[in-house]
């Protein structure tokens, strides 16, 4: 258990307002866009209207002569520069503005910079670009057809084909599906989708011809690695690149990626010797920033007669766009999807996975995940219950029978994992009760016998999150530990810089309280900052939900490092020796009399002013933390869903949501956390999708067909928590932020599934709109 | 994207068949349509104006006669265009046809072949069938309009189509088809 500090001090478990938003409610915020310098001018981008077509050629002549238009970068501009094309995050390269050819729609071809950014959205209007047409590819099942275009030339390997990779033993599955008495498949697709942050990207490249110092505001959830990769790609000396990601509105996955843009940017700051400004229309980010998701998965699961899984095969097909531009560990081509077997004890796993190029955009980022291991929980959800239908069991008992039981943890998943922490069947029968499951299955049936349609859904993820460890995970080659400073100024206050970056998760009050819990100086007393690389000592930044398990840890042990110097600092003030003192968050206390004790603000002035001989003076510390494992985070949610025949609109009644992610920081956060998460569930199970027609046109390019869920589409979400820390964690955390956008889309779907299923629906994909149930209805003959 | 209409006009066939075998007549019936120059017996320039939802999109391109059969009464037109922005093309391959009707009148069917890339196909896919529905009618009723005015009177300025009424338009036919 976490020691209980004061509601004064205010550490670990009290539901702290979040400090941030006193400034974020009152319009204070400083977001990139924020940013005004002397002398600053804007650049807007010249985009393909083509997914696929031959660049012949690009004329700027009559954007120049407009007034107020000051440069005009094409690709053969860049080209000279060795910088037409940039490397991705994952071995591939992208272009960063066309040549010789474009191969997706939006692709970026030229950057028009003027003195405002009306003139350079007209002056981009006058850029004249001859395209000549090709053949367009957009369904990936037909990337490998001797009859499809070939999309990259600039590729030795002359095929559409990125990687093949696979895991498990293939041989003792096959065996298992051989002997198997049940077996279950189910084609499930996770469309292609966007975060669409509030924020679109965007940045302000500052190249100061005096200094020779670069200074670049980016929507960055990485700053660090960012200053890092300009600094490789762009040969500008590190020192001399100081990257400030400012306040960030919303980042899900969609701000880890370096995009054209950004280098367009810098470029045209280092030709003009002047700030610029970039900042993406909506449009522009729906259309070419990283997308989620893109897995076209078949799994299949082999069971005994009386329901134990013995076994699951996975192959899946993964649409990457252009360029193979996915943020994710170098090592893991598909991510962490291999945690697909999911919360369930069986000796057998395969997955492979085939990542192919197609005529769309590039990304395969981890939307408010930890690299595909939202694929991967929806999938194994999915098939779970199309067993439970092969078995005809309830999807409720076949999941309880196979769970994996606590006493089995750490878990040794077939495809490798070790799995820190659970106990299921805790957060199963906590949802099972919340939400009256008996009586709403009772429910189920009178409403059927009524001619009604009523759904149930139930998931039981696992996540796996808080990379590293740095000896199997790494971003384009930096492992991914991460870090926190901690300084302790005279009068007790502190200060504290990480090497992560919050986008809206609360940061700064989340690592004050883990200051707070570890040290007693009250939360509100620390100061926590982050996203400036001149200040802040170096990290991998946020997402995949590792903030918490890794910077949070650093944050933990850099405080207790600090706690042991102020041990000493203690045992000088009271005369007496470490081994005689006793620490409770906020004061040492001479062990059996509590009356002689040292105050942490004490303690801190001494620090300063009064510290023994040959002690180094000042109170702080830094630590660069690689956590041993990721941390393994789970829970049940469970839908009800009432279907309007007449519509196909899907009402959902009711959601609860167990989660259990060990010690909780900041319970209103994390309730928080969840609400957001669970919203972003409900639209891409029910709303969203980034199509394209068969010329390779964005359907979905817009706020007019990629829907967000308002209050009015968004149900009443009833959380609930069990908890299990995480045993290896410096106080039992783990990451949660993510956690319901990866459980939820499962329990929505199988909750419409559910519904339908007596009519003899076992699958339909995401997004569930109106029209597709309504098709169904009609399809079987429920509605004329 | 195929379109087919048909319609019929009182007219006998000889005098209809005057009109669609006359690109620059026929442009003036286009909404936000017009040639605006000839480049041969069979070649014309022209632009037009499509606007849907928030998007209005100006093509700039050439009109082409690929096959003008008078005694069939069948005419075939290639059209391609750019936007002028630069944001995206469109192309259309319309087969015009008349028949003789007992009546006297003549009956009128298009199909078309109609390609559409760019920000009118991103923006506008959901709409952009009941766009060219709204448009075709207009068509029709300029068609008839001018048959009843000889081949020498000046044409009237012909605007887009508007936002709104595409939208109100649009709304309607979707929510009240035939069948």
């Amino acid at each position: 258990m976490v020691f209980q500090t004061s509601p004064e001090i205010g550490g670990m478990g009290h539901p702290i307002k979040r400090k941030e938003d006193l400034r974020f409610l009152q319009g204070k915020g400083n977001y990139v866009d924020d940013v005004q310098l002397p002398e600053m001018v804007y650049g807007h981008m010249v985009r393909s209207p083509y997914a696929h077509a031959r660049l012949k050629s690009v004329n700027t002549e009559k954007a120049k002569q407009l007034p107020g238009v000051l440069a005009v970068i094409t690709g053969e501009d860049l080209a000279k520069s060795n910088l037409a094309w940039m490397p991705t995050l994952f071995f591939d390269k992208q272009m960063v503005l066309a040549t010789g050819k474009v191969l997706f729609q939006a692709q970026e071809v030229a950057f028009v910079v003027a003195e405002d950014q009306y003139t350079a959205a007209d002056a981009a209007e006058l850029v004249e670009v001859d395209y000549e047409e090709l053949p367009v590819l957009v369904d990936p099942h037909k990337a490998l057809d001797p009859a499809s275009p070939i999309l990259r030339e600039d590729r030795e390997e002359k095929s559409n084909h990125i990687f093949h990779w696979e895991v498990g033993d293939k041989a003792a599955t096959d065996k298992a599906f051989e002997d198997a008495a049940v077996k279950a498949q189910v084609h499930a697709v996770f469309q292609r989708c966007h975060p669409a942050p509030l924020e679109t990207c965007g940045c302000v490249a500052d190249f100061n011809t005096a200094t020779s110092r670069l200074t670049i505001y980016l929507t960055s959830q990485a700053p660090h690695a960012h200053r890092t990769l300009f600094a490789l790609v762009g040969g500008i000396p590190e020192n001399n690149i100081r990257v400030i990601a400012p306040d960030i509105g919303g980042g899900f996955g969609n701000k880890v990626p370096i995009y054209p843009g950004y280098v367009c940017a810098v470029v045209a700051s280092l030709t003009l010797g002047r700030p610029v400004k970039w900042i993406e229309t909506r449009s522009e980010n729906l259309q070419s920033t990283g997308f989620a998701r893109d897995y076209h998965m078949t799994a299949e699961l082999a069971a005994t007669k009386d329901g134990k899984i013995q076994a699951m095969r996975v192959k899946t097909l993964a649409d990457h766009g252009a360029f193979n531009a996915a943020a994710q560990p170098t090592k893991f081509p598909a991510g962490l999807f291999s945690v697909c077997t999911g919360a369930y004890d069986y000796p057998a796993a395969f997955c492979e996975v085939d990542g192919v190029y197609t005529n769309k955009a590039p990304g395969g980022i981890a939307y408010r995940c930890s690299f595909r291991v939202t694929e991967a929980a929806y999938l194994i959800e999915r098939a779970v219950d199309v067993l439970a239908l092969e078995l005809k069991v309830d999807p409720v008992e076949l999941r309880r029978k196979n769970f994996i039981p606590p006493e089995k943890f750490p878990y040794k998943s077939p495809l490798g994992w070790s799995y820190d922490s659970g106990d299921y069947d805790a957060a199963m029968k906590l949802a099972l009760d919340t939400v009256g499951y008996d009586a709403l299955r009772k429910e189920q049936q009178e409403k059927r016998k009524k001619g009604e349609l009523m759904g149930i859904g139930i998931s039981s993820f696992v996540e796996a999150v808080g990379a590293g460890p740095a000896h199997t995970f790494d971003i384009a080659g930096i492992k991914m530990f991460d870090s926190c400073e901690i300084r302790v100024h005279p009068t007790g206050k502190a200060m504290c810089r990480m090497g992560t970056k919050s986008q809206g998760q609360g940061h700064e009050t989340t690592y004050a309280q883990i200051v707070a819990q570890e040290l007693g100086i009250p939360a509100a007393d620390v100061t926590v900052e982050e996203g400036d690389t001149d200040t802040a000592p170096y990290g991998l930044g946020t997402y995949a939900s590792r903030s918490t398990p890794v910077s949070g840890a650093a944050t933990a042990m850099a405080a207790r490092k600090i706690r042991d110097k102020a041990k000493k600092l203690a045992a000088h003030l009271l005369e007496c020796s470490e081994e005689d003192l006793d620490w409770e968050p906020g004061k040492f206390f001479v062990k059996g009399a509590p009356s002689k004790s040292k105050t942490i603000q004490d303690i801190a002035f001494a620090a300063y002013t009064n510290m023994p001989a040959g002690m180094e003076p000042g109170l702080e510390a830094v630590d660069y933390y690689d956590p041993p494992n990721l941390t393994f985070p789970f829970g049940t949610y469970i839908c009800v869903v009432d279907i309007d025949k007449g519509t196909g609109e899907v009402k959902v009644r009711r959601f609860v949501a167990v989660d259990d992610c060990g010690n909780i920081i900041n319970p209103m956060i994390v309730e928080g956390q969840i609400h957001g998460g669970l919203t972003e569930g409900l639209a891409i199970a029910f709303m969203q999708q980034i199509d394209y027609d068969e010329n390779g046109n964005v359907q979905g390019g817009s706020f007019m067909d990629y829907l967000l869920p308002t209050a009015v589409e968004t149900p009443n979400w009833e959380t609930g928590k069990t908890c299990t820390p995480s045993p290896h964690h410096p106080f039992g955390a783990k990451g949660v932020g993510e956690s319901p956008n990866v459980g939820s889309p499962a329990a929505f779907v199988n909750a419409v599934v559910d519904a339908l299923s007596h009519l003899g629906v076992k699958h339909i994909d995401m997004p569930i709109a109106p029209w597709k149930v309504w098709n169904i209805l009609q399809e079987k003959g429920v509605v004329n | 994207m195929q379109i087919e209409k048909t319609f019929q006009v009182k007219e006998p066939i000889e005098q209809v068949w005057n009109l669609l075998s006359d690109p620059r007549r026929v442009a003036t019936c286009v909404p936000g349509a017009s040639i605006t120059e000839q480049v041969d017996e069979k070649t014309y320039k022209g632009a037009i104006s499509v606007r849907v939802g928030p998007s209005t999109t100006d093509y700039k391109g050439q009109l082409q006669i690929v096959r003008l059969d008078p005694e069939n009464h069948e005419i075939e037109i290639l059209g391609k265009g750019q936007d002028v922005r630069g944001r995206g093309s469109a192309s259309m391959k319309m087969t015009g046809k008349l028949r003789s009707l007992e009546n006297g009148g003549t009956e009128v069917t298009s199909v078309s072949e109609v390609n559409v890339v760019g920000i009118l196909a991103q923006m506008g896919s959901r709409v952009i069938t009941e766009v060219s529905n709204i448009m075709f009618g207009q068509f029709t009723r300029n068609f008839q309009a001018q048959l009843h005015q000889p081949a020498d009177a000046p044409s009237a300025e012909v605007k887009p189509v508007s936002a709104a009424s595409v939208a109100w338009a649009a709304a309607k036919g979707a929510f009240h088809r035939d069948s």
